[in-house]
C-alpha cells in the first residue's frame, strides 16, 4: 500500500502539473511545473521527503531507463542522422567546451566580487 | 500461428525487450568499467538493431514504449527531491550557483545556435540541439515544443554528457578551475547528470554542486527558451 500511495501523491502532482500549463496564458511543460510543485510541497512541509521516498529513489535511480523508447524512435531518423551526424558530434563537442569554460570564469567573478564587498 | 506482427504489437514484448537491452547495457557497463558504455546508449542501439533486423515496425516497440515513457514526467517531478536534498549548499551559495547556471545555460544555447547557422543546419535540427546541455527529461520538453525532433535531442544530450564526463578532469586543469563549487557547476551545466556522475567521484562538493545545477540549469533553459526561442 505504501508504494501505491506514493504513486499516487506523485501521479497527482503531475496531473496538477498539467492542470497548471494548461491555465498559463504561455507553454511551460507540464514536467517542469510539476517539478517545482513538488519543491514547493517539500519547503512548505507541506510533504516530507519520507512520503516518497521509495518511490522517487525508483524513478531517479532509474532515470536513464525510461528514456529508451524516446531514443529508439531515433531509427524513424536514420535518414537525417546519416546526412548530419558529422556537424552534430562536432558542436557538441566545441559548446561542451565553452560552455564549462564560461560557466567557471562567471562563477569566478562573481566569488571575486563578493569577497570584496 | 498467430500472425507474428500482432505478437510484436503487445506492450509487453516492448517492454521486456527494454528492460532486457537495459540490463545488457548495466552488465556490459560494470564489465567494461568505460564512460563510453553509457547502459542507456547500449540499450537504444540493441533495440534499434533488434528492431530493423527482424523487421518489427517502431510503433508495435512503442505499444510497451509508450508505457515506460509515461514515467519521464514523475522522473521530471522527482528532481526537486535531489534539489531538496542539497537546499542547504543552494542556499549558502545561491549567488554563484544562479550566476553560473544562468550564464552556463544561456552560453550553451547561444553557442549551440551560431553553430548550427554556421554548419547550415534546418530549423528543427537547430530547436533538437539547442537543449543538448541539460538533464534529458527537460531538454525533451525543450525540444519537443519548440519543433525539434526529440529522438535526436536524446542522442545528442546522452553524447554531450559522455563528452562532459570524459574531459571533466582535463577541463578543470586547462581552465585553472581551483574551487570545487566552481568545477561542480560547471560540470553540472555543461554535461548534466553523466558529468555529475563524474564529478561525484572528482569530490563530494563537485558532486553536489553539479547535481544542483542539472535542476537549476534545467529550469532556466526553459525559461531562456520561452524568450529567445519563440
Amino acid at each position: 500500500m505504501k508504494i501505491i500511495k506514493q504513486f499516487g501523491i506523485i501521479f497527482a502532482i503531475c496531473w496538477l502539473g498539467a492542470v497548471v500549463e494548461h491555465l498559463l496564458p504561455f507553454a511551460f511543460p507540464a514536467s517542469v511545473i510539476a517539478m517545482l510543485l513538488l519543491l514547493i510541497c517539500l519547503l512548505t512541509g507541506l510533504l516530507k521527503v519520507e512520503h516518497i521516498r521509495e518511490k522517487s529513489d525508483f524513478l531517479l535511480g532509474n532515470m536513464a531507463f525510461f528514456f529508451i523508447p524516446a531514443g529508439v524512435n531515433v531509427i524513424n531518423y536514420l535518414d537525417i542522422l546519416k546526412t548530419s551526424w558529422l556537424p552534430l558530434l562536432v558542436i557538441c563537442t566545441i559548446t561542451t567546451v565553452i560552455t564549462f569554460a564560461v560557466t567557471a570564469f562567471s562563477i569566478r567573478l562573481t566569488m571575486r566580487l563578493l569577497k570584496r564587498k | 500461428m498467430k500472425n507474428m506482427r500482432e505478437l510484436w504489437a503487445s506492450p509487453f514484448f516492448g517492454i521486456a525487450v527494454s528492460i532486457v537491452a537495459f540490463w545488457l547495457g548495466t552488465k556490459l557497463q560494470a564489465r567494461l568499467k568505460s564512460v563510453l558504455c553509457n547502459p542507456l546508449l547500449i540499450a537504444i542501439l540493441l533495440i534499434v538493431g533488434l528492431l530493423s533486423l527482424l523487421n518489427i515496425p517502431y510503433e508495435s516497440y512503442n505499444a510497451g514504449g509508450a508505457i515506460i515513457n509515461m514515467f519521464l514526467a514523475p522522473a521530471t517531478a522527482c528532481l526537486a527531491v535531489s534539489i531538496y536534498s542539497k537546499i542547504e549548499i543552494l542556499k549558502e551559495n545561491w549567488l554563484p550557483i544562479v550566476v553560473g547556471c544562468t550564464v552556463g545555460s544561456v552560453t550553451s544555447m547561444g553557442s549551440v545556435y551560431l553553430l548550427c547557422r554556421l554548419f547550415r543546419l534546418d530549423e528543427a535540427m537547430t530547436a533538437s540541439l539547442i537543449p543538448k546541455s541539460i538533464t534529458t527529461p527537460i531538454a525533451v520538453e525543450v525540444s519537443g515544443s519548440h519543433g525539434g525532433i526529440v529522438p535526436v535531442t536524446v542522442i545528442a544530450v546522452i553524447f554531450t554528457g559522455i563528452l562532459g564526463s570524459i574531459l571533466a578532469p582535463f577541463l578543470i586543469r586547462l581552465f585553472r578551475v581551483k574551487d570545487p563549487v566552481a568545477a561542480g557547476l560547471s560540470i553540472g551545466a555543461c554535461s548534466h547528470a553523466i558529468g555529475t556522475s563524474r564529478a561525484l567521484q572528482i569530490g563530494e562538493t563537485e558532486g553536489a554542486m553539479s547535481g544542483l545545477a542539472i535542476g537549476v540549469c534545467g529550469i532556466i533553459t526553459v525559461i531562456a527558451s520561452m524568450i529567445f526561442m519563440k
